[in-house]
Order: C-alpha cells, then structure tokens, then sequence
C-alpha cells in the first residue's frame, strides 16, 4: 500500500575507510541505497559522480600519514534537492575557489587532470565547505531534482565557490 | 568493467562495459595501455556500454590520447550515453579527443 514516504526512503548514511578497497565498497553501498530513492536519472548520476570525485580526491590526497582515514556521508532526499553531506578527518581541504584547469587549445597542452572539482560544480546547486572544531572537514553539496538541471546545465554553484 | 579488444583493418577496436569510476579504471587502464600505446595504434572505443565515468577516466583518455598522438596514432570514441557525453562537454575534452555519435563516423575519422 502506498503512503508517505518513510524516512528511510528518504536517507542514506555510510561509512567507509579512505582506500580504494573501501572506496569500491562504498561505493557499492551508495548505489544500493539510491536505487531505493526515487530519483530521475540526471539527479542520480550527479550524485555518484560527486561522491566519485569526493572519495577519489580524499583517497589520493587527502590521508594523513599512519592513520586510517575515515569519510562518512549523509544522503538527504528534500523535495527540490538532495543534499550530500561528507565528513571526513583526513588534511584540511578546502575546494572553495579553487581554479579549473584552462581550455586547452590541444592535446599537447592539455591538463591532464584537476578536473573533478570542475565536475563537481557543474552538477551543484550549491557547495559550502566547513573546518569542524573536531578537525574535520565538511563538505556540504546539494544537487537539483529539476531534470533539466544537471551536468553542464547548472551554474549556480559557480558564483558561490 | 568489462572489455574487449579486436583488430580490423589496421584499425584496433576496444569495447568497453560498465562504469569508468575509480575501480572501473584501475580494473582496464593498464591493459589498454599496453594494447594500443607502444605501438601508435589507430583506436576507436565504443562507449555505448559506458554508463558512468568521473575524472579519472578523463584523464585516462588524455593520457592515452596524448601518448597516440605522438606516435602518429589515434583515439576516437563513439556513442557515448547522455549523462557521459554531457561530461565530455562539461570538461570541453570533446575539442581536443574527438566524440563521435557511431562507429562509422568513428572508423572514418581514425583512418584519416
């Protein structure tokens, strides 16, 4: 029987350790968690390509020496919106302002990478970033239900990074 | 991530299936590599089969492509779904590694 949706259709949260081998589980457990949200398949594939190039960048760059670092994420389902909010206690990182690579006139001059940040913007609504007073990082990123939004389709978060 | 990689008529074909993620990528990139870069080849890939890929896969193509194009070879892709083609655009990579919409265009292309 249908009825209002339960708040568990409406959420996702994960844990995972900053590897590749918790990565790919993760992963896994988020595309697990989104085919039991109703979301249209732009929203959708904005949402795993921010929690690829969220996770990618932490397991590359963002561990702290000797320890395991930890990433948990909240998947919130709102009516125009889901919000993704990551947590993390790997080295402070602020994405905030950060540039996009230059158009590269051709293949010899191209950059060859720094473009998750970029792909992440263009599938944001909005991107706000926090230091915790626990040493975390926090990186808050919404994305539109709006199917016409999407990548390439929204520049709103541009004017606030 | 599944692929298949054939050779017809000078030209080497690579089938790819699945998602271009970060596991996606680390499960094909090294036999790409070694199948089309030490030798120039002129390459097409089919990205029909592709239903994700993030910045790494980006680069992987750059990387390969730039490589080719040293030694006088070629990447062409072709078909990609909707969401991935829209990344390509996002990250204006389709001005500098082509994008075709199907084999044909694809295959004409990289026997130029």
């Amino acid at each position: 029987m249908a009825g209002a949706p339960t708040e568990s259709s409406r959420r996702i949260d994960l844990r995972l350790v900053a590897t590749k081998e918790g990565f790919a589980a993760g992963f896994d457990e988020l595309r697990r968690g989104l085919d039991a949200l109703s979301l249209d398949a732009r929203a959708r594939f904005s949402v795993e390509l921010i929690f690829e190039e969220v996770v990618a960048n932490l397991v590359r760059h963002g561990c702290r020496n000797g320890g395991a670092t930890t990433l948990s994420l909240e998947v919130l389902l709102r009516d125009d919106t889901v919000q993704l909010t990551f947590l993390d206690d790997g080295v402070p990182f602020d994405p905030r302002g950060r540039p996009d690579p230059a158009p590269a006139a051709d293949l010899e001059h191209a950059q060859v990478g720094g473009r998750g940040l970029m792909l992440i913007r263009s599938v944001s609504k909005s991107l706000e970033y926090a230091r915790t007073p626990e040493g975390q990082n926090r990186l808050t990123v919404a994305v539109s239900r709006d199917a016409t939004s999407g990548p390439g389709m929204s520049d709103g978060a541009r004017s606030g990074v | 991530m599944k692929m298949d990689i054939t050779e017809d008529d000078g030209v080497v074909k690579v089938g790819l299936v699945g998602r271009l993620d970060t596991p996606g990528v680390d499960a094909v990139e090294t036999r790409l590599t070694a199948a089309v870069c030490p030798r120039g080849a002129r390459t097409i890939v089919d990205l029909s089969g592709v239903e994700f890929i993030g910045s790494l896969g980006l680069r992987m193509f750059i990387t390969i492509a730039r490589t080719l194009t040293r030694k006088n070879g070629k990447i062409v892709l072709y078909a990609p779904q909707p969401f991935v083609a829209q990344v390509f655009e996002t990250s204006s990579l389709g001005d500098i590694i082509p994008v075709k919409p199907d084999v044909t265009s694809a295959l004409a292309l990289a026997k130029a």
